[in-house]
């Protein structure tokens, strides 16, 4: 790897000024900064990274994407997808730069605010105090990851330097079924760092789908991202995080949900794109009633690698979790899962699950799988299991003996290995296009 | 041009394992419907699969010919769209695709062309109408928890939208109630005529009172021992296979 050149605490307080930060920030900002300085990197030694080699990943050779003021111009590749996916309201991000935000009156009249973190900032700021840096941060490891303070590295940097944001707030009892949808389209070359925050007060219900795009083939870039998920009392959130990111693409998010009583979190992650990914998806069941339905879908091609990581932490009694998390791998492409399922010592009558299923089309193909249990409550009822399987050969004779071509063949065995996690997804315009995505992948 | 589908000579193994096929010779001309009887592991699925391509076999000899033109080196698909169908002993359950769109793909992809909704599902209509059976067999996932009559009666209506020329026909009779029976046979003999030829695998007499076969040959390890009329059925019902496994070691 290249030595440092692009970043530095000059970097971190240069940055925070630019955006016109309040001194809070860029305080949480300088001390995730001492955070990233002094631990080392993930390696594959450490246990939660032994699949995944991001030795060559080139975090601090890269310029740092930011803000340069663009507005107004909305890429192609993402109108479509507008026209296609009967939103509420979206936001466009353009590298840095927040281009479009929309969201109707109806919604706005109701206390409902969605728009860049740093829009929210000026207005809102106490609003953006009391939840930024509360679930994802520099020092928020749960489990046996917190004896390895290395896995806080990247979070740190993205800590550090993100330059944008989004911010959805749903009041109290306000709740909508239509999704809001986040563009976030990146042209590559850059090292890109972005965070989402989103707060359910109270009894609320909304869907938010946030989608990574760029050109299919870029100049090595690094693409980092951090959600949160603040769910009050009762409060219901449908999120999805889709990544199709191009080739030469090295993208790197970490999710936290903190449910407290009741509330209801049902996640999907769609990892399909880059050349190297990881998604860690962590939620906590912090009060009693609470819900996580977390599922996941990815499928690699070429040498593409996929790494996944879910934690599904009781530390109520009385919750529920359910992880499914469902994959394919192609041509010489890597897959990775490792899942933890950790109950605490009260969390007495919790209900989890954790499965993961892989499907290879080709010798070459691998996947790894790593489910976990690690209980400490005696009443509870979990389960855990994984496989990972070649396509059967004798169904892929059946379906090309009515006349399918194989690749169209294996298309329907790919999809047929998901089926179970697509129609768990309910919004059938985001359904529709995570299939479409699935056939052209085969198709190559 | 030979009008029928010939195996010639035909030996097959498992891939890198036991020859299982020990020179099969067999014509079918097309307008004709062929009864193959045989016991238990005579190699008579081996046959089918054989002939629909299964990548799980190797020939080692001998050949196979649609019309006079040899298939051997055609993937199954191919196979399919040069008139081929197999409907399988234990067809495969395939979650996440219907029924009817896996179907309609297939169609499609035999003519090569588009195949609009309409035309499909007129073709649908009739299939279902001559099995006497539920449209609601069409929007469930392909053969998933389908009972095994289910499955069998579900190859043949396959059969009858996508049309073939040549079809072989693997055990589609057991495990049928006799009404089931009775349907399956109404659609086999639908197909019947000048431009469809069969070869029907069976244990059991009882479907060629239905489906009357131009002829019934018999297979036994690896190889047609004997050929002959209907009657040949009725005496392998009476007799069993010990006088046609002496007719095979003597020759
Ligand atoms: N893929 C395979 N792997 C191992 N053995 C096989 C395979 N295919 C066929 N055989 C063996 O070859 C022999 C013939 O099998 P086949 O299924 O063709 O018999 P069959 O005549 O259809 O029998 P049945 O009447 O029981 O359906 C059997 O001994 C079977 O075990
Ligand atoms: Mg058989």
């Amino acid at each position: 790897m290249e030595l440092t050149t692009a970043l530095s605490r000059d970097l971190v307080l240069g940055l925070s000024q630019s955006l016109g930060e309040p001194e809070w920030l860029q305080n949480q900002r300088l001390a995730a900064w001492e955070t990233f300085v002094k631990l080392p990197y993930p390696t594959t030694r450490t246990e939660e990274w032994k699949y995944t080699d991001i030795s060559e990943v080139p975090f601090e050779s890269l310029a740092l994407e930011r803000p340069t003021g663009r507005k107004g111009a909305i890429p192609e590749a993402v109108q479509a997808r507008i026209a296609q996916a009967d939103l509420a309201g979206y936001a466009v991000f353009v590298g840095s730069d927040l281009v479009h935000v929309e969201l109707p009156e109806a919604y706005r009249a109701q206390g409902v605010i969605f728009t860049g973190l740093h829009e929210v900032l000026k207005e809102r700021p106490e609003l953006v105090r009391e939840n930024l840096f509360k679930t994802v941060n520099w020092n928020d490891l749960v489990g046996p990851q917190a004896r390895r303070p290395e896995n806080s590295k990247i979070p740190a940097l993205n800590a550090a330097l993100f330059t944008h944001g989004v911010f959805l707030y749903v009041p109290k009892g306000v709740e909508f079924s239509k999704p809001i949808g986040v563009f976030k389209y990146l042209e590559g070359g850059h090292l890109s760092a972005s965070r989402t925050l989103i707060v359910g007060d109270v009894n609320s219900q909304a869907v938010y789908i946030e989608e990574y795009i760029s050109p299919t083939q870029v100049a090595p870039s690094v693409n980092t991202s951090a959600t949160e998920i603040v769910l009050k009392q009762g409060a219901k959130v449908r999120h999805a995080h889709i990544q199709l990111l191009g080739q030469g693409f090295y993208h790197f998010h970490r999710q936290r949900a903190l449910l407290e009583r009741d509330a209801a979190l049902n996640d999907l992650v769609v990892n399909m794109g880059a050349s190297l990914s990881r998604a860690e998806v962590q939620s906590e069941m912090l009060g009693p009633g609470s819900a996580s339905e977390m599922l996941g879908l990815y499928f690699t091609t070429g040498t593409q690698h996929v790494d996944h990581y879910t934690l599904q932490h009781h530390v109520a009694d009385h919750a529920y979790s359910d992880v499914l998390y469902k994959g394919a791998a192609k041509d010489q492409s890597r897959t990775v899962y490792a899942g933890l399922i950790k109950v605490e010592q009260g969390a007495q009558k919790t209900d989890a699950y954790q499965t993961n299923r892989n499907l290879l089309l080709s010798e070459d193909a691998r996947a790894d799988s790593v489910p976990q249990l690690e209980i400490g409550a005696n009443d509870v009822k979990c389960s855990h299991g994984s496989s990972t399987a070649p396509v059967a050969p004798e169904e892929l004779f059946y379906l090309m003996s009515r006349g399918l071509p194989r690749h169209m063949a294996q298309q329907i065995l790919v999809k047929g290995h998901m089926a179970d996690v697509l129609t768990r997804i309910p919004i059938e315009p985001l359904r529709q296009y995570i299939e479409s995505i699935i056939e052209e992948k085969v198709r190559v | 041009m030979a009008n029928e589908l010939e195996i010639r000579n035909l030996h097959a193994r498992i891939v890198d394992g036991e020859a299982i096929l020990k020179g099969v010779n067999l014509v079918v001309p097309k307008g004709q419907i062929h009864a193959v009887m045989g016991p238990n592991g005579a190699g008579k699925s081996t046959l089918g699969k054989v002939i629909a391509g299964d990548p799980g076999y190797e020939v080692t000899q001998g050949d196979i010919l649609v019309d006079g033109e040899s298939i051997l080196e055609l993937g199954p698909d191919e196979r399919a769209r040069k008139g081929l169908f197999l409907a399988f002993q234990y067809p495969v359950e395939v979650p996440g695709v219907s029924n009817a769109n896996f179907l309609r793909l297939a169609l499609q992809a035999k003519r090569g062309e588009e195949v609009s909704v309409q035309e499909f599902y007129a073709k649908l209509q009739k299939a279902l109408e001559t099995l006497e059976w539920d449209e609601s067999i069409l929007t469930r996932y392909l053969n998933d928890g389908f009972s095994g009559g289910e499955k069998k009666r579900n190859e043949i209506m396959h059969m009858m939208v996508l049309e073939p020329i040549y079809a072989i026909l693997d055990e589609t009779d057991s495990g049928l109630d006799i009404d089931a029976l009775k349907l399956v046979a109404k659609g086999v003999n639908a197909m019947r005529g000048p431009n469809f030829g069969a070869l029907l695998i069976t244990h059991y007499q009882r479907i060629l009172n239905y489906i009357v076969p131009d002829a019934v040959h018999v297979m036994i390890d690896g190889r047609i021992v004997t050929s002959g009329g209907p009657e040949l059925a009725m005496k392998l019902e009476e007799q069993g296979y010990d006088w046609v496994k002496e007719l095979a070691l003597a020759n």
